[in-house]
């Protein structure tokens, strides 16, 4: 656990030691405002009550278009190129300890800036404004969603970067597969196929998360997070070990 | 202190190293030399647990390198080629990183810091972020990082390359200060610094132990000896029995010097050298075995020459490392691939030894003709064999 946690707070606190982290999180606040109270399907002004719902529409999916892709394509890919990786490995740790150790640490950045978006509950609807009761059951099972969401999303671009010794390649690929993977559920309603409606809606994160912003906590969409990330680290975990007998 | 036996490592068809098998012992300082991509960095990665073995075992410190792993790394310390440190690490944090990482108490690790500054000269670089520090200093930061937790064993590739030849001479003084203790396994292709540091050599070339031994012994087992005479161009001395039989010399040409050094038994390869006096000097190689500097005086005394200098030495380590890798460059594992069972690698010598026997019978006419065709590949494949008799063709399986 240690060890891990060595891992973890060298990764995080690497991200501040550059202006990456501070300009991803600036730039992410700035669109999430943007997106909150003015973009398509109506502002947080037009819907005309206490809800957050916009955000957690968002939200999501800035942190898979930008945020998790710009976070995890240095995880494994740069430590491969530059060889900092054989350093670390040298060390006396367990491959799972590395995977697991990287895995939250970028996790750990992630949340801050998920963490950071809870100013607009606390500001709209505590203190300095009152904007009306805020419903704070679909709040903090949004939130939960949005973790959940994140330590996929981020296991996913941890097997990219594991898979690749290129931070170019890992981010255009997570980008990618995180986009598709959110945008999978756009438009469910009109695909006439009940089959194939049915595995977009069970594989898309959009659909994943809505019950989520709705108040709804399902099993099955914390199981299919959790299968996601668990599986993802194991991939992350065997790509690593792949160096062994390559 | 390190076992290696028979290691071996297959890259697809591409044999990385092929049955190497050496010993390490406790507070020897190793070189392990070898050309670029002759299976130096792949046999330490191996050693250090980083990449597995196709076949063969190795140990370090008692715990084999396969089955416990992070026992192994916990008794060496290692420097990777090109020492990759994390750049927006400050010095101090990024050793304070390895020694949490190692499980090292912070009051044990500031005193291990006590020392590393002073070893590795780095005091004045401790609070810089690595990324800002010159190669030299961050190859001493990853020496550092290797001694902190005062590891038994070092394992050290290449800790000179991307280095200024003043910073080489530093960080191999290092070495030998923090040798004396501690059993280090180092590799270069830098011969230099393995006769400043290091009392034995392996040599591994084309994947496989070509030579292993102290450094004299490699070179003499390449069999050669150099010698250098200088003798004098213009004047000859009356002592020389030729002038006492009342025949005129004049002072010697260079071709009569080479003649009459040449005549001498077992030398060859003659070379002559150029010399800022007006004097001959020759270069010449002498038979293994022999020591030619009593006929070499005795020649010079009866033709009346001065002799200006006579030196006698074994091949440098570089003639006999250059010998025994010669070809590595063009990375010809031309070998057979896959031979997984020694079954088959049994059955498979003997096809090759029957297959040898009758191309013999074949050529035993043309014998005559071959011989002395290739005089130098002959010496060569000689030297080879002599200083390479603890490789694994050399072994006596």
């Amino acid at each position: 656990m240690r060890i891990i946690w060595n891992i973890a707070k060298r990764e995080f606190k690497a991200n501040f030691n550059s202006p990456l982290a501070y300009v991803v999180i600036c730039l992410s606040m700035v669109l999430l405002g943007i997106f909150f109270f003015t973009v398509w399907g109506g502002g947080f002004w037009q819907a005309d009550r206490a809800t957050l719902a916009q955000m957690f529409l968002w939200a999501p999916r800035g942190l898979a278009m930008v945020v998790v892709p710009v976070t995890t394509m240095r995880l494994l890919a740069e430590e491969k190129r530059s060889g900092t990786l054989e350093m670390l490995i040298t060390l006396p740790v367990r491959d799972h300890e590395v995977i697991l150790g990287k895995f939250l640490g970028a996790w750990a950045l992630v949340l801050v800036l998920v963490a950071s978006t809870a100013l607009y509950p606390i500001m709209m609807f505590w203190k300095p404004w009152n904007l009306g009761a805020l419903d704070t059951g679909p709040v903090f099972s949004g939130y939960l969603g949005i973790i959940l969401f994140t330590g996929a999303a981020v296991a996913i671009g941890l097997l990219i970067s594991a898979l690749t010794e290129s931070q170019v390649i890992a981010f255009f690929v997570t980008w990618v597969v995180l986009l598709a993977l959110t945008f999978l559920g756009f438009g469910i309603d009109q695909v006439g196929n009940p089959m194939t409606r049915t595995v977009l809606s069970y594989v898309s994160f959009d659909a994943r998360l809505a019950p989520f912003a709705r108040g709804m906590i399902n099993t099955r969409d914390i199981v299919f997070f959790v299968s996601v990330t668990f599986g993802c680290l194991m991939g992350s975990f065997w790509a690593l070990e792949r160096r062994k007998w390559a | 202190m390190i076992e290696a036996s028979s290691l071996s490592k297959r890259y697809g068809a591409f044999r990385a190293l092929d049955k190497v098998s050496f010993e390490v012992h406790r507070g020897e300082v190793v070189g392990f030399l070898g050309p670029n991509g002759a299976g130096k960095s792949t046999t330490m990665r191996i050693l250090t647990c980083f990449i597995s073995a196709s076949g063969g075992t190795a140990r370090v410190h008692g715990h084999d390198v396969f089955d416990q792993p992070l026992e192994v790394r916990k008794k060496i310390g290692y420097l990777p080629q090109r020492a990759s440190l994390y750049g927006e690490m400050s010095v101090w944090e990024y050793l304070s990183f390895v020694a949490d990482m190692r499980g090292l108490d912070h009051g044990v690790f500031k005193k291990r810091m006590r020392d590393i500054v002073e070893v590795c000269g780095i005091g004045q670089v401790l609070g810089k972020d690595i990324r800002t520090l010159s190669h030299g200093f961050r190859q001493r930061v990853g020496l550092g990082q290797a001694l902190v937790h005062n590891p038994p064993i070092l394992i050290l590739d290449e800790p000179t390359s991307d280095l200024d030849p003043n910073e080489k001479a530093e960080v191999i003084k290092y070495i030998k200060e923090i040798g004396k203790e501690r059993t280090i396994l180092l590799s270069t292709h830098n011969l230099a610094e393995v006769e400043a540091a290091c009392p034995r050599a392996i040599i591994v070339s084309k994947g496989r132990v070509v030579a292993d031994g102290p450094l004299d012994e490699i070179r003499t087992k390449s069999g050669r000896v150099r010698y250098v005479v200088t003798v004098d161009e213009q004047r000859t001395f009356d002592g020389g029995v030729e002038l006492r039989k009342g025949s005129k010399k004049a002072a010697p040409t260079a071709q009569e010097v080479q003649d009459a050094l040449s005549a001498l038994s077992g030398v060859s390869h003659f070379k002559e050298l150029p010399t800022d006096d007006r004097a001959h000097s020759f270069e010449f190689l002498g038979a293994p075995g022999t020591d030619a500097r009593h006929d070499i005086f005795q020649l010079c005394v009866q033709k009346g020459w001065y002799m200006l200098e006579l030196r006698r030495e074994a091949r440098s380590l570089e003639d006999v490392f250059k010998a025994l890798t010669k070809g590595d460059e063009r990375l010809d594992r031309g070998r057979k691939v896959v031979v997984e069972d020694d079954e088959d690698e049994a059955e498979e010598d003997a096809a090759e030894d029957e297959a040898d026997d009758e191309e013999a019978e074949d050529e035993e006419g043309d014998e005559g003709e071959e011989d002395g065709a290739d005089d130098q590949g002959e010496e060569e494949a000689e030297d080879k064999a002599k200083a390479g008799d603890k490789s694994p063709s050399g072994k006596k399986d």
